[in-house]
Formats: C-alpha cells, sequence, structure tokens
C-alpha cells in the first residue's frame, strides 16, 4: 500500500498525538510515527473476536488521535475484521486464509478463549482450533482488553466453558509467550495503549512488558491510586459515604485504584471527556489481572451494611502485589 | 431438489452468527429460500458467573455482556435492583440515565446504517472515479488508488473484498455521497459515546450509572459538553443520515417487499419519564405487544423460553424468574433460546417499537409521523414490515430521540446529585425491562442471603434470532429469510441484507 496520501509530516503528527499523555520516553513519538507509518505500508492486522463483546472494536473505533477514518485508512492495515469488514462467509474464510498465508501480520485477539467445544465459532471452526492456526505464523500477539489478556468475567469463577486468556492458551499449547504475546488490558483496552503499542512493535519490535501481566510499560507504568485527582482526600483520611458522594477518597466504597495500572488519570477515556473516578465512580480494576474474577470480592463496598463481602481492607490493598 | 447456502460467519453484526438455508432453484437460474436457520455461536454462561456475587455487581458484569449495548443493560440491570431493593431514582439520576442511554442510541443507529448495513448497498469501488474536490473523498480515493497500484494482497482492506454482484447503487454522485458520509458517521459516532461519557464516565461500559441514578454530579461545564455535542449529532443525522436512507429505499424499492416478518411486535418501552421502577410506567417510547395488527398491554408473566433447539439441557418453557441455564454443546443448533409471548413469536426492535406506538391508543403523534411519511414515498402502513421499514423505523427513532435529549438536559437540576444512598435487603425479586437499541431487554434477579440467586437475560436478538421453538416454529429472522430469492448463489448478498435489517447482537443473545 503507498503512501502518497499523507506525507512524513502526517505521521509524525499522529506519533506525536499517541505520545502525548503517556508516561514515554522522548522520542518515542519519532518511533510511534515510524511505526504507523511500517502499518500503512507493509503491516497487516487480523483482528479475531474470540469470547468478546466487541467492546474493544468499538473501543478502538472510539479512537481520537488519529480519528478512526484515518485509523483505517492510513495508519492500520486490517485485513480482518468481523464487524467492520465488508467480507462475510467464504468470501471472509478465504481472505483469512490468504492474510495467515503472507505470514506477515499482527494478531489482535478480543476475547477469551473458551476450552468448550462449540463455545466460540466462527466459519464452522472453534475458534481454539483457528487461533492454533493463526498464532504461529503471527509477528506478534496482541490481546485487546482484560478478557484476551487476563481471562475477564467469561472466565470467572463459575463459568461453565472453561473460557481461558491468551496467554494460558499460549502456554497451554506449549507456545512461547515472551517476545511474542502483549497485553493491552483494560475494559475495553483503551485506543491510545492499543494503536500505540501496535505502532511500537511495528517500528521496534517487542516493546519492555511488565514480566508478569505483558502489559507494555509505556501505557501501563502507573496506578491509578498514585495519579489519583482524590488522592489530596485520601492523604487527609476523607473518605465517600456513598455511591456519588462528591467528597472524598473513594477506598472505602471499593475502589481498586491501588490495583489498576491503566494510566487513566492522565489519558482519561473517550477522547478525554471524562474517565470514572472523575465522575465519582470508584475505579472496578478493569484492568487487573484479578478483575471480576472471584465472586466474594465485589466492585463495590457499601460501608458496613455490604454483607456479600467477606474480605479486608488489608486483602484489598494486598491485590496490589 | 433441495440446495443449500451457507453464510458462516455472517458478519457486519455484532458477534459470531451462521446463517444456512435450504433452497429451490427458480427456471431463471436464481434459488429461493425455502427455510432458514440463524445458528448463534458463542457462549459464555454470564447468567451463571453472577450467582453468588454481590448483586451490585450485576449492572457491571452484565453490560459487559455487549459493547455496542452496554448502557441498556446496566439500565435493565439498575432497574430490577431499585424493584428488589425497594427503591426509586432520584430525579437527576433518571434524566442523566436517559441522556447516556440516548447517546448510545445514536451511536449504535448511526453505527448500524453506516457501518454495518450500507456496505452491502453502497459501491465502494466508486470512489475511484471521483474527481470532486472534497478532502476526505480525495484523500479515500489516493489510498484505494496506491493499494490497487502497488498490487496490495489486500486492496482497501477491509472495505474489500466483498460479494461480487451487480446490485451495489449505480449512480456516481449517490456513492460518493453515502461513501464521504460514511467516514463522517465514524466520527459521528465516535462524538456520540464522548456525549455519553460526559455522564457516564467511559464508554463502552459506563461505571457512573448505579441504582438510583448516576454518580456523575451535572454541573454547567458537563450540560454545555452533552450539549455541543448533541448538536452535531443532530445536524448529521437530518442533514446525512435521514436524507441518505431515503436515498437507499428510492434506490431498493423492492426491498420494501423483502423480509417481511411475522409481524407481531412487541415493546417494553424505553427512557423513564417519571421516578418509578416497574412495569406500567411512563416511558417516553412506550410499551405494548401487537399481535396480529391488534395492541394490547404488555403482561411481563406471558414471556417464557424454549430450548427444544437450543444448546441447553435446561427446562423448557420457564418464565424468566425460574429461568435456568445448563449448558449442553452437542444439543440444538443454537446458544440462543427461544423467547415467546403468549406462545407467540414476536419481532423486537426500532420496527416493533414504532408499531406498537402506531397502534397503540395514545400513538396519535407517531401514527401521523409514520402515516406523513409513509405518504410522501407513496407507501402505506403494510410496507413497514420489510427491509426498508426496519431502517426507517430506527433512523425517524434516531431523531425523535436526539430532539427529546434537548428536553432531558433542560430538566437536569445543576449542581444537585443525582444518586442516593440505599440498602441491599437480605432477599427480595425484581425486573428491569427497558429497550436496547436493537429491542426488547428484560433482567430478572433473585436475592438470597444478600447474593444473586438467579439472573436471567431475556435479550433483543435473542427474540429476533431465536432458533425454533418446542413446537418448531420458526424464529422471526429465520421467518424473514423464507422466500427470499438469491441471485447469484455463490455470492449471497440478499440474506445478509434482511438479518442486518434486524440489527443482530449475538454477544447479547447468547450472553
Amino acid at each position: 500500500m503507498g503512501t502518497k496520501a499523507f506525507t512524513r509530516r502526517d505521521f509524525l503528527r499522529m506519533g506525536a498525538a499517541l505520545a502525548a499523555g503517556a508516561s514515554l520516553p522522548l522520542g518515542t513519538a519519532k518511533i510511534f510515527a515510524a511505526g504507523l507509518e511500517k502499518l500503512a505500508t507493509t503491516t497487516r492486522v487480523i483482528w479475531i473476536q474470540a469470547q468478546s463483546c466487541t467492546g474493544d472494536s468499538v473501543s478502538l473505533l472510539n479512537s481520537t488521535e488519529p480519528g478512526p477514518v484515518d485509523l483505517l485508512t492510513k495508519f492500520i492495515s486490517v485485513a480482518i475484521h468481523q464487524t467492520v469488514g465488508a467480507s462475510q462467509g467464504q468470501t471472509f474464510m478465504d481472505t483469512l486464509e490468504k492474510a495467515r498465508a503472507t505470514g506477515d501480520y499482527i494478531l489482535v485477539i478480543e476475547g477469551s478463549i473458551p476450552e468448550m467445544s462449540r463455545a466460540c465459532v466462527i466459519g464452522g471452526q472453534d475458534v481454539k482450533d483457528l487461533l492454533l492456526k493463526l498464532i504461529p505464523g503471527a509477528k506478534m500477539v496482541m490481546a485487546a482488553g482484560t478478557c484476551a489478556c487476563f481471562g475477564g468475567i467469561p472466565a470467572a469463577e463459575g463459568n461453565p466453558t472453561g473460557a481461558m486468556s491468551v496467554m494460558d492458551f499460549m502456554k497451554k499449547n506449549g507456545l512461547t509467550v515472551q517476545g511474542k504475546l502483549i497485553n493491552c488490558s483494560s475494559c475495553p483496552t483503551h485506543p491510545k495503549a492499543l494503536v500505540g503499542t501496535i505502532a511500537y512493535v511495528a517500528a521496534k519490535g517487542y516493546p519492555v512488558v511488565h514480566p508478569e501481566h505483558l502489559t507494555p510499560k509505556m501505557f501501563y507504568g502507573f496506578s491509578t491510586h498514585d495519579e489519583c485527582p482524590r488522592y489530596h482526600f485520601y492523604e487527609r483520611k476523607i473518605f465517600a459515604q456513598y455511591l456519588g458522594d462528591q467528597e472524598g477518597c473513594l477506598f472505602k466504597l471499593g475502589c481498586l485504584g491501588p490495583i489498576s495500572y491503566t494510566e487513566c488519570p492522565h489519558r482519561q477515556w473517550n477522547g478525554g471527556v471524562n474517565w470514572c473516578i472523575r465522575a465519582s465512580s470508584p475505579c472496578i480494576g478493569c484492568s487487573s489481572p484479578f478483575f471480576s474474577i472471584k465472586k466474594d470480592f465485589p466492585f463495590y463496598r457499601k460501608g458496613e451494611n455490604q454483607h456479600a463481602v467477606n474480605y479486608t481492607e488489608q486483602d484489598r490493598k494486598g491485590a496490589a502485589k | 431438489m433441495a440446495n443449500t447456502i451457507t453464510i458462516s460467519p455472517l458478519t457486519r453484526i455484532e458477534g459470531h452468527l451462521a446463517i444456512h438455508t435450504e433452497t429451490e432453484s427458480l427456471p431463471d437460474g436464481t434459488q429461493k429460500i425455502t427455510s432458514a436457520r440463524c445458528e448463534g455461536e458463542m457462549f459464555r454462561g454470564i447468567e451463571k458467573i453472577l450467582v453468588g456475587r454481590d448483586p451490585l455487581d450485576a449492572q457491571q458484569i452484565t453490560q459487559r455482556i455487549c459493547g455496542v449495548c452496554p448502557i441498556a443493560h446496566a439500565i435493565a440491570s439498575v432497574e430490577a435492583q431499585e424493584m428488589a431493593y425497594g427503591i426509586t431514582p432520584v430525579r437527576n439520576g433518571r434524566l442523566l440515565q436517559n441522556l447516556i442511554f440516548a447517546a448510545n442510541y445514536i451511536q449504535s443507529h448511526v453505527l448500524h446504517f453506516y457501518i454495518l448495513a450500507a456496505l452491502d448497498f453502497v459501491d465502494i469501488k466508486a470512489i475511484l472515479k471521483y474527481n470532486g474536490g472534497d478532502r476526505t473523498l480525495r484523500s479515500l480515493k489516493a489510498w484505494v488508488e496506491n493499494s490497487l497500484a502497488t498490487k496490495d494482497v489486500f486492496p482497501a482492506a477491509p472495505f474489500l473484498p466483498r460479494y461480487e454482484v451487480d446490485q451495489y447503487i449505480k449512480s456516481d454522485e449517490i456513492n460518493w455521497r453515502l461513501i464521504g458520509n460514511y467516514a463522517k458517521a465514524l466520527e459521528t459516532r465516535t462524538i456520540a459515546h464522548e456525549m455519553a461519557a460526559v455522564f457516564g464516565a467511559k464508554l463502552p461500559h459506563s461505571t457512573s450509572i448505579v441504582p438510583t441514578g448516576v454518580t456523575q454530579i451535572p454541573t454547567i461545564e458537563r450540560v454545555l459538553a452533552y450539549r455541543a455535542r448533541l448538536d452535531k449529532l443532530v445536524e448529521f443525522i437530518e442533514e446525512c443520515y435521514i436524507p441518505d436512507l431515503v436515498t437507499a429505499a428510492k434506490a431498493y424499492p423492492q426491498y420494501w417487499d423483502i423480509g417481511k416478518g411475522y409481524g407481531n411486535f412487541l415493546s417494553y418501552g424505553v427512557f423513564r419519564m417519571e421516578e418509578a421502577t416497574g412495569e406500567g410506567i411512563r416511558k417516553f417510547i412506550p410499551a405494548g405487544v401487537v399481535i396480529d395488527g391488534k395492541w394490547e398491554a404488555l403482561d411481563s408473566k406471558k414471556i417464557s423460553e424454549d430450548v427444544a433447539n437450543s444448546r441447553f439441557s435446561s427446562a423448557s418453557g420457564l418464565h424468566p424468574y425460574e429461568g435456568q441455564t445448563i449448558a449442553s454443546p452437542q444439543k440444538g443448533y443454537s446458544w440462543l433460546k427461544a423467547p415467546r409471548y403468549k406462545d407467540t413469536v414476536m419481532e423486537v426492535g426500532p420496527l416493533a417499537r414504532t408499531m406498537v406506538a402506531y397502534y397503540s391508543p395514545n400513538g396519535q403523534s407517531i401514527k401521523k409521523e409514520i402515516d406523513d411519511t409513509l405518504t410522501s414515498l407513496g407507501l402505506t402502513p403494510a410496507k413497514m414490515n420489510s427491509v426498508l421499514g426496519r431502517h426507517l423505523a430506527r433512523g425517524l427513532e434516531a431523531i425523535r430521540v436526539a430532539k427529546q435529549a434537548y428536553e432531558w438536559l433542560g430538566e437536569v437540576e445543576l449542581d444537585k446529585p443525582a444518586a442516593k444512598d440505599f440498602d441491599i435487603p437480605q432477599s427480595g425479586k425484581g425486573f428491569g425491562l427497558t429497550e436496547a437499541e436493537r429491542g426488547a431487554l428484560g433482567h430478572w434477579l433473585v436475592i438470597g442471603d444478600y447474593k444473586v440467586k438467579n439472573y436471567q437475560c431475556v435479550v433483543p436478538t435473542t427474540w429476533n434470532c431465536s432458533p425454533r421453538d418446542d413446537k418448531g416454529r420458526p424464529g422471526a429472522v429465520e421467518k424473514a429469510l423464507e422466500g427470499t430469492i438469491v441471485a447469484d448463489a455463490t455470492q449471497p448478498i440478499e440474506p445478509g441484507r434482511i438479518v442486518r435489517s434486524f440489527d443482530p447482537c449475538i454477544a447479547c443473545a447468547v450472553h
């Protein structure tokens, strides 16, 4: 694909936009710019939805820098996408096989992968069989969103399908995850983290990641608690009393900011118009590996009336590791 | 002799769907669909995952059923919780919930018409003939030209490849306009999500919606942020969406007769107009049922779910309060259950909401709007039961909801709380009935020992794309596919147009 329709300056501008709002070293904008250019000229993206809600795809379309049109036509060459692509039926499956055969693609996986046969099928194939064909040839595998990264809600306690993260799926099938898999968690994934990571990968290869969580450090560096705008309340031990209380740290309502490393206080959401804490909602830890997994670890704590809770404040802090 | 046509996967909808049809060959070489099966091909078991959890987790967990219509699940869940907790919303909370929901309605309807449905009609390749001055179109043309010139293996992906048929719009001018508006629609739906996040914290999956209201307080800064975006959306709907809808309808008049369903419609009503929870409360879009052209009031006790052809070994025909979800992956042909109302197959969605209002005793204004629109197009009300009728109902609803959002915004009390404290009882029962963008959505919650004892969701596409029920009757989409003529069995573009007119959401339907 040629690049005549846009210039190197366009790439630099977009690269700078991606770098803004992330805790990145100087010079990163240039790397992003080079990555975006490479994506537009060579590297394809195959996007597969497993046990997903399509929320990560919708979040990708919520990208503002670059906007969704530039993203799809100039910066990322999405060969296959179940929601956006024109192809369907056999044409879809033929295109997927053609893209696989190039051996030059980044594989993005949205959603968890079920152990149970028939619990997720694309074109007559169990998605686990399809992914075993796609993962080995992929230049890089990106898990988009917490279901793909850590299992998320489909893998929560009591689930009937044996849902697992891409990481567990790859390990189970003897595939190496280090240097190959990158987790862009949160529910949904943040468009800046996802697009920025794809661009970095295209230019520089595998980024520096958290050793266990495999989340790229450049987008998942610090916790929401550390940079929280309500941190001054926490310092002074002023705590919000009920959901919707405008004053106080939200910790005693169950806020999971201390274990969430999505950098929400800086990037915020939807082009920066808002985010959970700014809207007085406790962080529910949607980017954390522990998100939703345990039945007796609820999202909220409603003061002393919360009978379903049987953990202590220390447990909650301890989850941060 | 029976032939088959299979579309697997049927894309440009939400989720995992395959369509299998049996057809008969006609003398002119075309195929006529004699029967169809909708196969929902994904399952997570969200209802099982909810059992044993804090009930307050439900509006977060159920939103993750669907990333396209999360707000509908949040609303159904908080209404179910409010009934079970014995509480009602505060006025600001109700208004802000409506405003967040309205934003997602517009987001979803715009997404559906342009991003999901339009590529069945618009000729993307017409961009190559563009010689005008529009910046976006010139840029898109350069992109496609370059990708073709470099012998790219995937030129203009993901907009190509497609079914190659002689059935796309012929007029270059119309194609250019629609392609340009497709690009605008992508930006517009992003703005709609920003507008939802102004009060909803983030989209998809809002964290601010809670029982009794919304944690975000309405400041003047927030109200202005919402309003500025709403102005842009209204402009897009009025200047692009509605005119494009009419243009497409004129280009494909046969689709007023294609995709006819049972004609039985169900609506739970949506957008609360009073601080109350439950059946029979006042809503902006009304609840009701139309069977054989006759309106009747909704009675949620008449809802049941069959599973004879579903991948569940649970008992069949249960009301959702008693509903079970026991997976049996080798059984049946779909992960969707088959919900029925009064043992009747129902269609849900914008068309159903429109027809329920049209036939309701208080439906004068909507009846006039629909009759006037149809008259201007030279059509009768019977034509609404069709592919184009569903698209038209959706577009007209988008503008109606957007204009009402100004009213709600004006009613908000600035700087006043939008939620209040509440307690969760040891036991209780409640249901929340609302309308997701794509149709009737109900959540049924039973609490025992402060935890979720049972949680059942009956979801729009579960109605529309349901498999055959215990009596063997096809679901609404299966029925609408019957009789469809497919011109080229190797490039079967027609079934997708019918299926997409229902705006299916399979992740919702299977949950």
